[in-house]
């Protein structure tokens, strides 16, 4: 299902269309499952990686079972700021998580190329990255037992959500995006379960494969089904993603709040999430290309083609900022001018300058097509990246409810030890998941990447037809 | 199921001796290879699958479900929220958009999973673990009466193993 179109030739410079990205190294199948399969074995460096990822797990569990017991007062709220760290992170991994579908569903539809080597591996981050999205309204409602309660569920009482409520919207985008990105991950996986029972000799892990794969064949039917149901998960994949991230945004836009109630925010909210999930995408394919010895797949080519996404996205989320201070000054609404004024100068500039600097000002290192092809680069720009995004979030949070309407109801804000817990036990969990997963299952689609390794002919030139 | 079963190495050999085994009528044929081939889609010729079927109906009733959970619980509790009206179509589009999706994906999943046939306790008659890897197949359902041709032509078109399966 990826792109079949050959290499451009006679191209001076390696600046190729990112349909045409090849893996030329790659020549046949066998070659695929070899090297592909060889990933999966145990190392001393991936235990080490996830003992780490599990300890700062654990950090934020202890936090969890700490302000259980404590009460939600040990976090950092005080009026006017009852949003902090913990809808900071919750909007920031959504987001990281919406590269993922736009890698697999989008850039599936528009045939790009280089998609191909890095999809599967931006698919389970993105259901890590909502999977630990997810946790955190659960938390921030300090009782996390009565969160069925945003559920609609035949009760006693028929006591129902309400339906206009941005939170309730919210309830249904993530836990239909969690399904689908579960579901889309698990549907491409089967293949590829298959060539790991086929090729798997230990029997226990055989088992689990083939009751994984469940009993698939590749046989003409099921591939002509599955292309097809493939295809519309893709297809429903598109408009969901970019809902998730709007209706994200509407929990901040449905409100009066300055420097929140800007009809901007929906394709801002989606381009800051693009940005930040390519960004994350860079921060675990590059050490995996290297570790993995996966450079002959994910090529300086796929590289430079993510980088133009990101650059892309750069534009466009620096674009919204300098918008959101435009509208508030020919807006003419007093409190909406003072509080842009207040975000780069007030109380939180530093957290202004630093979302400016990492968000703006340094991919525009990405018009130079030797930092594209720098892999070292990149991947320190995706760091920067991450933080400029969650700072971005911080931004919109904080300033905003410590700067309303009223100069007596104007206060502060500072993240206890128990915010920041939770935060590393975020990082924790997301690079547990994802370590366990590369462990278990094929951190590149074999199936697909088969697709666009030319197959053996017997008789050279002949397309298979008379 | 009696057959026979040929494991190839190339994809034209495989195509051709697809063509001649659908000109043959010797028996239904099923192709085995590693990934989606557009080659092997044509020699088959198959009709066009049904999936979608099951994504249409699933995203309607997801869609309708999404408004009608959206509107009946508004209007047992008929609580004005905002001045907005009881059943406000904008908001409780969100929800049909996203219900919509959620049936409309998991019927996808159902459609895929009943015409492929699977979940399948077995692979094993008329399958080679081979064909998930760099070999293509072809598997034709017949008796031993036919066996002889089928097998006859599929070593024609260079078949590296040709063999009866029951």
């Amino acid at each position: 299902m990826g792109t079949i179109a050959q290499p451009v030739e006679g191209l001076r410079r390696p600046n190729i269309a990112s349909a045409d990205v090849q893996i030329p190294a790659v020549t046949d199948y066998e070659q695929v499952d070899r090297e592909i399969i060889a990933t999966l074995g145990f190392t001393k460096k991936w235990l080490l990686g996830l003992g780490v990822a599990v300890a700062a797990m654990l950090v934020g569990a202890s936090a969890w079972i700490y302000q259980i017991y404590w009460g939600l007062g040990q976090a950092g709220y005080e009026p006017p700021v009852m949003w902090g760290v913990y809808i900071i992170t919750f909007v920031f991994w959504v987001g990281i998580g919406h590269a993922g579908t736009l890698i697999s569903a989008i850039l599936y539809l528009f045939r790009a190329g280089f998609r191909t080597s890095i999809y599967r591996a931006a698919e389970a981050m993105t259901v890590f990255a909502v999977m630990t999205a997810g946790l955190f309204p659960i938390i921030h409602i300090g009782r996390p037992w009565k969160f069925f309660w945003l559920i609609p569920n035949p009760n006693w009482r028929l006591l129902w959500p309400n339906f206009k409520s941005p939170l309730v919207w919210d309830v249904f985008a993530i836990s239909t995006y969690l399904t689908i990105s579960t579901t889309f991950l698990y549907i491409g996986l089967i293949p590829d379960f298959a060539v790991l029972r086929d090729r798997e000799t230990n029997p226990m892990r055989k088992r689990i494969y083939g009751i994984l794969s469940l009993g698939w064949r590749n046989s003409d039917r099921e591939w002509r089904h599955f292309a097809k149901a493939y295809l519309f998960l893709a297809a429903f994949s598109t408009p969901l993603v970019l809902s998730v991230h709007s209706v994200v945004s509407f929990d901040f836009a449905m409100s009066l709040v300055p420097g929140w109630h800007a009809s901007i925010f929906p394709p801002y909210f989606v381009a800051g999430a693009i940005f930040s999930g390519f960004a994350m995408v860079w921060t675990i394919a590059i050490p995996m290309r290297k570790w993995f010895k996966l450079e002959h797949y994910i090529t300086l080519n796929h590289l430079d083609a993510t980088a133009k996404v990101v650059l892309f996205t750069s534009l466009v989320v620096g674009c919204a900022y300098m918008i959101e201070f435009f509208i508030a000054w020919y807006s003419g609404v007093r409190p909406e001018q003072e509080f842009f004024w207040y975000r780069v100068f007030g109380q939180w500039w530093w957290a202004a300058w630093i979302m400016l600097l990492c968000n703006m000002a340094l991919p525009m290192s990405l018009w130079s097509q030797k930092l594209r092809r720098n892999p070292t680069w990149l991947w320190f720009l995706s760091i920067f990246i991450n933080i400029g995004m969650w700072y971005e979030r911080f931004v919109i949070v904080v300033p905003s409810l410590s700067h309303e309407f009223e100069p007596w109801q104007w206060g502060s804000y500072t993240p206890s030890w128990v915010d920041m817990s939770f935060l590393v036990g975020s990082f924790g969990w997301f690079f547990m998941w994802f370590l366990l997963f590369v462990k278990q299952m094929p951190v590149m689609a074999i199936m697909e990447l088969k697709e666009i390794v030319v197959p053996k002919r017997k008789h050279a030139h002949d397309g298979g037809h008379h | 199921m009696q057959g026979v079963l040929g494991a190839f190495h190339h994809l034209d050999t495989t195509v051709h001796a697809i063509e001649e085994l659908k000109k043959a009528r010797l028996g239904d044929v099923t192709v085995y290879s590693p990934t989606i081939r557009h080659e092997i889609d044509e020699a088959i010729d198959a009709p066009n699958s049904v999936v979608r079927r099951f994504t249409l109906i699933g995203g309607l009733l997801g869609v309708s479900f999404g408004y009608w959970i959206s509107i009946w619980t508004g209007d047992y509790w008929p609580l004005v929220t905002g001045g907005k009206a009881i059943a406000s179509w904008i908001p409780y589009t969100i929800i049909g958009f996203e219900v919509m999706v959620l049936v409309g994906c998991l019927s996808t999943v159902a459609g895929m999973f009943i015409n492929a046939r699977i979940p399948r306790l077995t692979t094993t008659v008329g399958y080679d673990p081979r064909f998930s890897g760099g070999h293509f197949g072809i598997f034709v359902s017949c008796g031993a009466d036919k066996a002889p041709q089928v097998e006859a032509l599929l070593q024609k078109h260079g078949a590296d193993e040709v063999r009866r399966e029951a």
